[in-house]
Formats: structure tokens, C-alpha cells, sequence
């Protein structure tokens, strides 16, 4: 029978499960993990805060100058996220211009300070 | 033999109570890490089974509305004290202390009763999951009681004694009695599962289907009483199983010093039983639950006439022999 | 025993999900049952309407965790017919790839929970193994195990580079093995076959008459399923088959589901090895002109159907979603009478349930009062001329 003969084989070997946390499997590429901002590209256009689908992305205050398309910008506003409440659907990261917002290649940490909880 | 001091210290302390749950819990662990393995799991750790009896120990016992406290925390109680006083019987290191002829019918009967708790349990909870566990648990008694009788009934009769101890005596001087009965062993290791409630058998304790049966309303120690009561019934079981066809405890030649003969007769009981669970352990992997109304079919049909040609071969053989 | 009311649910270790059954039982045979499913209704209609069609998206296929692909790829598509845009091929091929490995997922799933249902535990850890490679292969393409999020209206979010096509090929042979011993497993391992033949069976008249779809209507020999029938995808390009079985009962449901499991294997192997160069998506119109469209695709359970009505806005005025599951209640109602209580879950199972699709119901009361939300199915009786249907949907 199938069922004994592969019964008696699992026995005798190692069973498959990976022993977290002293074994990890390898994350993908396209892994959609926690939400990072890099503030030298976003240009403050508003369009993650926009296409969020939970709205977790308000627009706050963060003057600075960045370069886009040659041209030297004031820009008053930098997009804020609840991350606890985002849901990694990943759009904001589609619908960025100068991909100034993208989801890292990490598993979401806890954490007590406050950079875990908003960026 | 019998100094009192000796009495008490057997009881209570080795192969008595005390081994008794340590090799229950021992039991119960390996049969979960069986389980696991064969599943391609890691499986529970050794103490496992240990931590879960003292963790039910601590928990609030929860009283259902209308049900009467004092005789719910009793009936775990006695089946326990049943299961534990049919141990007292079970050759474990030798010829048991207590024995007697006719012994093995107590054991037997003794054995039977942590499923009339249950179905007590289940009619006095005042739950319809529970009554309906308790009505299963019964009718799955009356199935399989009879082949079980019957299969641990054929090795009384070839060695000529209702007493467990001396049918290991028997099998020291002739050959082991699975080998002139093995339908009788199938049957008898098929009731012993059916008695334990393990699948393909656990039909009162069907999660999926009526919670936890007679169970379900059990909290706290009276929970963990009943879990002993019923890994306890696996080491009795499992230590009848070995002494009446399997040969029990005894070496097949005397060795000289007698404390060497008992040390190798315990080891061998201990290799036995951890066969008898394995093969146990193996049905319970390799199968699913069946209906109420499937193992009455099964169980007449098949177990049970399997069992009664069993007696015939054995009465046959005896008439054989002993005439001649 | 007289007549009791054993009441499953809405908390029970047979469901995965909040439903209320009140089996009214004569002993161990069932009598009658009624149905409550309103435990998961969560307004997602109606948060539908406010969201444009780039916000409505994600949450349509937060619908449901095992189908998300489906919502979305039936909504997507529904949306596209009514703006008149062409997909390109690259973009079809990689829906299907997706949306076959989610049946894949689903399948498998499936079988795991009918034998844990039957107590038989070890199915259940094996199938979900195997499961993983599944998974694993999901999450290379999409970033996430399930709520993939490929879709957007125009076509594919992300696009499939070599190497996750190479890695993906690369699974399927093992996959391919290990549903071959199912299969084996299926038709010779004695517990499971008592417990499955013969139980909640269904003729070919009454799937038709109660409604059924998907697997639970093809096990009883109806033979239709919306991607030969009415073919979206690449399903009209790629060589597969219509699995259907003679028996209704659910021995025949897990052959069905056993042999679609094949046939996904075979569809996402055909479409990696063929996929099409080209771009993923097209541009968009803000705006959708207006229209109704009933756009349907065979989900792992059957026929999925969105009604869609659009208004001219960047919004949906109504979408109304008829889930597979919700078409196969009825056909569970007629088979759980005149069979045991045992046979409650296991009969339950083999339509597949998934109540987060299923909770959103609406009952026209047809007596002229005003269209009222209620949430019960009311008991149906098996006999055919027993008076009024007292069915409602």
C-alpha cells in the first residue's frame, strides 16, 4: 500500500519542516515586504496617498529641494505611512513616478520604537 | 513476598504507580512523535505530555449550568482508580504479586470501565455533542468488546489458566502465542485500538463532527485526569497484549543471579509494549475515522467471526494435543 | 431519540468559516437542515461603489483569500469589455498562469481538508506540503502567497522574468508525481472510499434544478464549464479538458477536483513554455463609459459571476458578486437529508465552502413590499411535489 510504504520512509528521514528562527528560507526578488520611502527622489506629488486602497498615506509636512527632470523643486509635503495598517497591495509602488516609495525585501519586524510603526 | 514493606514500595513506587505514569507519559510522547515523523512533522519535545498533564492540573475547572459538580469530578476519578488497580495485575518484572486465578477476567473487566465514565460523562453533561458521544462511545463498547474478549480469551485456554502470570509461564516453556494464534492477535490488537479511541476508531471523540463528544465538557484536572486515565489504559493494554501473546517479561532460560533475570525480563517488557505501540501508533496514521453504523458492520461481520474461528482453531488444537 | 436540534456552528471545529446549521436529527439520520450565513457580510459591495478602478481592485480581491485571483481577473475583465480595450496577449498568458496555479493551490487545499474531516490526518499534512511548492512558486511570481495583486485594469501589474519561469518549470515535475500517488491514494485507501462513496449523492436532474456549479455539478455529470463554454484568457489557445464524472456523490467530487489538479498542471506548463512576447498592459481611460456587463470565469468552485454597472464616472455604480459557493448551498441542504450526522461535514466539505465569498445575500421579497437584506436560506425539501419551493436566493 502507498500510504505504509511512504509512512515508513517519512520515518526514517528528516521531516521537512524549517526550524524557524535557526533556519530561514530565502525571501523572492518581487517579495513584497515592509514600505520604504527614499526622501532624495519623492517629489511630493501625492499619488501613493492617492491610489492607497486602505488609506494609510497622508501627505505631511517635510520641506526640501529635490531634482527632477533637470529642474531644481521646492517641495513642501513627503508622504507619511501607518504601517501597521498597510495592507502591501503594492501600489503606491506602481504608481510612483520616480519609485521614491517602494516595498522592501524584508518581512514586516515588530517593534517598539516609533520608526517601526510609521516611516 | 510478602514483607508489607515490599507491598507498598511495589505499589507505589516500581513497577507501581509511580512507573506507571512516568511510563504512561513516556508512552504518550512516543506515540505522538511517531505520529509526527510518519507525517513528515518534527513532532512534539520529550516532556511534552508531562507539561500538558501539569498545565491541565492548574486550570479553572468550569461547572456547566444544571450539572450536578460533585459527580462530575468523581467519575474521572474512578476510572482512573480502575485503570490504575488493573495494572496492579499486568506482569510487569516477573510473576505479578497479586495474582490469582481468574485475574485476568478482573483486568479485563476493570478495563472496560473508563468507557462507561465517558458515557456517563456524556449523558450527565447537559450537551447534546456529549449525549451523542456518550450513546457512540457505548454502542462502539458492545462492538468490540466481544472479538476483544474473545481473542484475549483463546491464550487462557491454550495455557490452561485464567490467571495472566501463569499464561506467561506457559509461553516460558513453550513457544511464544502469537505464533499459534496470530488472527487472535490482529483481533485482539484491533479492539485494543477500539478501545482506546484511536482512529480509525476515535468515533465518540470525532472533532470534526461533534466537538470533543463525552469530552467536550470536561476542564481543568478533571480534563487531565481523564487524559491519564487514558494513556495509563495504553501501557495496560499494550503490557496484556505483551504478556498473553508476546510471552510478558519472562526470559525464555533462567539466568544465574535472580536480580539479572528480573532486570532482563523488565527489558524485554519494555521492548515488547514499544512494539505493540508502534504497530498501534502505524494503524492510527494510516487511516481515517469511520462511521458508527460502518463499524457495526465491520465489526460483526468480520472482527467478531474472526474471533469466534479463532476459539475454533484453539479448541481444536487443544483436543489435539491434550488427548493424544 | 425524538426529533433534536444539533446546532453546527457558528463556532465548531468543522468550519473554517462562520456559518449557522441547525440539523434537526432523528437519532443519527438528519431530517432537516437550515442555514445562517450572514456571519461574514462585510459591506464589500457597497465599499466597492466608492473606490475608483484603481482602489477597487485590492479590495475585491480581499473578497476572499483562496479565490482572490478570480475576483479581480473577473472584474478586471468585466471592466475592459466595457471600456472596449485589447489586452495584450503576454498579459492573458500570465492571468492564466496565475489564475491555474491558484486552482492548483485551491485543489489541493481542498483535498487536505476532506481528509482531515475524515480524521485522516496524514492526507491532510502530506497534501498541504505539497502544497507549498505552490506556494512558493505564487510568491516568486507575485511577491505574496495569496492576494497575488497582479491585476490591474489594462492587464498584468509585474511582468515574468526567465528565471522565475525556469524555477516555476522546475517544480511542476515533482507536483506532477505527487498527484499521480493521490490519485492512487484516492481510489485504494479503504477509510477514505466508506466514507466518501455513496454519500451525498446527487442526481444529474437535481444539480440542475438546485443550481449547482463548478466541481459539485461536473461530479454529477453536467457538463459545463465557463472556460470551454465561454472562453476568456488563454484558455481558447492552450490544450486542456472538461473533467466530469457519473457518480454525484463525493467519491466523484474528489475525482474531479484530483483530475482539474492535473489538467492546471498541464495548462501552466503549456502557457510557460508558450507565452507570448510583448508589453503587459495597455493605457487606460480614466473613466468608464456607461454599460452593463456580466462578466463570468470558472473559479476553483465553480462559476464565479460579477454583475457590473458603470455610470460614465471613474466608479463602479454597482457591482454585485454571485460566488460559486452560494450557487452550491441549496445542492448541500437537498443531499445532507437521509444521511447521518456523521456525514455532515464531510457532505459540507466536498462543495467547498468558502463563506467569506459567499456572505452577501439579498432576498426579493416578492409579495411587492420593498427589497429587504436577509440572510437566511430557508429549508429545502427534497420531495419534488411537496407544494412551493420554499428556496429563496
Amino acid at each position: 500500500m502507498s500510504v505504509l510504504r511512504e509512512m515508513l520512509e517519512n520515518l526514517l528521514s528528516r521531516p521537512i519542516t524549517i526550524m524557524y528562527p535557526k533556519e530561514k528560507l530565502p525571501i523572492p526578488e518581487a517579495f513584497r515586504g515592509r514600505v520604504a520611502i527614499t526622501d532624495d527622489k519623492c517629489i511630493g506629488c501625492s499619488k501613493c496617498s492617492l491610489v492607497c486602497p486602505a488609506q494609510v498615506i497622508s501627505m505631511t509636512d517635510g520641506p526640501r529641494e529635490v531634482e527632477f527632470r533637470g529642474k531644481n523643486l521646492a517641495r513642501k509635503k513627503r508622504p507619511q505611512v501607518k504601517l501597521f495598517k498597510c495592507i502591501r497591495c503594492g501600489l503606491c509602488e506602481r504608481h510612483c513616478p520616480t519609485g521614491a516609495i517602494h516595498l522592501e525585501h524584508v518581512h514586516a519586524g515588530s517593534g517598539t520604537d516609533r520608526e517601526v510603526v510609521v516611516t | 513476598m510478602t514483607d508489607p514493606v515490599f507491598i507498598l514500595l511495589y505499589i507505589f513506587l516500581f513497577p507501581g504507580f509511580f512507573f506507571l505514569i512516568a511510563y504512561a507519559l513516556v508512552l504518550a510522547y512516543l506515540d505522538r512523535k511517531i505520529a509526527a515523523r510518519m507525517q513528515q512533522r518534527v513532532g512534539p519535545p520529550f516532556y511534552q505530555p508531562f507539561a500538558d498533564l501539569l498545565k491541565m492540573l492548574g486550570k479553572e475547572v468550569i461547572n456547566p449550568d444544571g450539572v450536578d459538580w460533585r459527580v462530575f469530578d468523581a467519575i474521572p476519578l474512578v476510572a482512573l482508580a480502575a485503570v490504575m488497580t488493573a495494572y496492579l495485575y499486568v506482569p510487569i518484572i516477573g510473576y505479578s504479586p497479586f495474582a490469582f486465578p481468574g485475574d485476568l477476567v478482573v483486568v479485563l473487566y476493570l478495563m472496560a470501565l473508563p468507557t462507561i465514565a465517558l458515557f456517563l460523562l456524556g449523558w450527565l453533561s447537559r450537551n447534546i455533542f456529549s449525549a451523542i458521544g456518550g450513546i457512540r462511545a457505548v454502542t462502539q463498547l458492545f462492538i468490540y468488546e466481544v472479538p476483544f474478549f474473545l481473542a484475549l480469551l483463546t491464550p487462557a485456554i491454550m495455557a490452561g489458566s485464567w490467571s495472566i502470570s501463569e499464561i506467561v509461564v506457559w509461553q516460558q516453556h513453550n513457544l511464544w502465542i502469537v505464533f499459534f494464534q496470530p488472527i487472535g492477535f490482529i483481533v485482539a490488537l484491533i479492539g485494543l485500538q477500539a478501545k482506546l479511541e484511536r482512529t480509525p476508531f476515535d468515533i465518540p471523540e470525532a472533532e470534526t463532527e461533534i466537538v470533543a463528544g463525552p469530552w467536550t465538557e470536561l476542564t481543568g484536572r478533571r480534563l487531565a485526569v481523564m487524559d491519564l486515565t487514558l494513556d495509563i489504559s495504553l501501557v495496560v493494554g499494550s503490557a496484556l497484549v505483551a504478556a498473553l501473546f508476546l510471552g510478558g517479561p519472562l526470559v525464555p532460560w533462567t539466568l544465574s543471579p535472580p536480580w539479572l533475570n528480573s532486570i532482563a525480563g523488565f527489558l524485554l517488557f519494555l521492548a515488547k509494549t514499544l512494539s505493540v505501540l508502534l504497530i498501534l501508533s502505524s494503524i492510527k496514521v494510516a487511516t481515517g475515522r469511520i462511521r458508527i453504523d460502518q463499524l457495526n458492520d465491520i465489526g460483526w461481520k468480520y472482527i467478531a467471526s474472526a474471533a469466534v474461528v479463532q476459539v475454533g482453531i484453539v479448541l481444536v488444537i487443544n483436543y489435539l494435543w491434550v488427548t493424544p | 431519540m425524538p426529533e433534536v436540534v444539533v446546532s453546527i456552528g457558528p463556532q465548531h471545529p468543522a468550519l473554517k468559516e462562520p456559518v449557522n446549521f441547525k440539523v434537526i436529527a432523528d437519532g443519527e439520520k438528519i431530517v432537516r437542515l437550515e442555514l445562517d450565513l450572514s456571519y461574514n457580510h462585510r459591506g464589500i459591495e457597497k465599499a466597492a461603489e466608492q473606490r475608483d478602478f484603481i482602489r477597487v481592485i485590492p479590495l475585491l480581491e480581499r473578497v476572499c483569500g483562496i479565490c482572490s485571483h478570480s475576483h479581480a481577473t473577473v472584474f478586471s475583465k468585466g471592466i475592459e469589455e466595457i471600456m472596449g480595450l485589447e489586452i495584450p496577449p503576454r498579459a492573458q498568458y500570465i492571468r492564466t498562469i496565475i489564475a491555474e496555479l491558484e486552482r492548483m493551490h485551491s485543489h489541493l487545499l481542498w483535498l487536505g481538508v476532506a481528509a482531515h474531516v475524515i480524521g485522516f490526518n496524514t492526507l491532510f499534512m502530506w497534501t498541504w506540503r505539497d502544497r507549498e511548492a505552490v506556494q512558493d512558486t505564487l510568491e516568486e511570481m507575485s511577491g505574496n502567497r495569496v492576494h497575488y495583486g497582479m491585476n490591474e485594469i489594462g492587464g498584468v501589474r509585474r511582468d515574468l522574468t526567465p528565471a522565475q519561469v525556469e524555477a516555476a518549470l522546475s517544480r511542476l515535475p515533482a507536483l506532477e508525481e505527487r498527484i499521480r500517488k493521490y490519485v492512487e491514494m484516492v481510489n485504494s485507501e479503504e477509510t477514505m472510499l466508506i466514507r466518501f462513496r455513496g454519500v451525498g449523492t446527487m442526481s444529474r436532474e437535481e444539480a440542475l434544478k438546485y443550481g449547482a456549479v463548478g466541481p459539485t455539478a461536473r461530479a454529477s455529470g453536467v457538463d459545463y464549464d465557463v472556460r470551454r463554454d465561454d472562453p476568456y484568457l488563454a484558455y481558447a489557445e492552450v490544450p486542456w479538458n472538461v473533467i466530469t464524472d457519473t457518480r454525484g456523490d463525493v467519491y466523484g467530487r474528489t475525482r474531479v477536483r484530483i483530475g482539474e489538479l492535473w489538467e492546471s498542471t498541464q495548462i501552466v506548463r503549456s502557457c510557460l513554455e508558450n507565452i507570448p512576447a510583448g508589453p503587459i498592459r495597455v493605457d487606460t481611460p480614466k473613466k468608464a463609459p456607461k454599460g452593463e456587463i456580466l462578466s463570468r470565469y470558472e473559479a476553483p468552485r465553480g462559476e464565479l459571476a460579477h454583475f457590473i454597472r458603470t455610470n460614465g464616472t471613474d466608479r463602479v455604480e454597482r457591482v454585485d458578486i454571485r460566488t460559486p459557493t452560494l450557487a452550491n448551498w441549496t445542492s448541500v441542504a437537498v443531499c445532507l437529508v437521509n444521511q447521518n450526522i456523521a456525514d455532515i461535514p464531510v457532505i459540507v466539505a466536498a462543495i467547498d465552502p468558502c463563506l467569506s465569498c459567499t456572505s452577501r445575500l439579498t432576498v426579493v421579497n416578492r409579495e411587492g413590499s420593498p427589497v429587504v437584506a436577509v440572510n437566511r436560506v430557508l429549508p429545502v425539501k427534497r420531495d419534488p411535489d411537496s407544494g412551493e419551493d420554499k428556496e429563496r436566493r
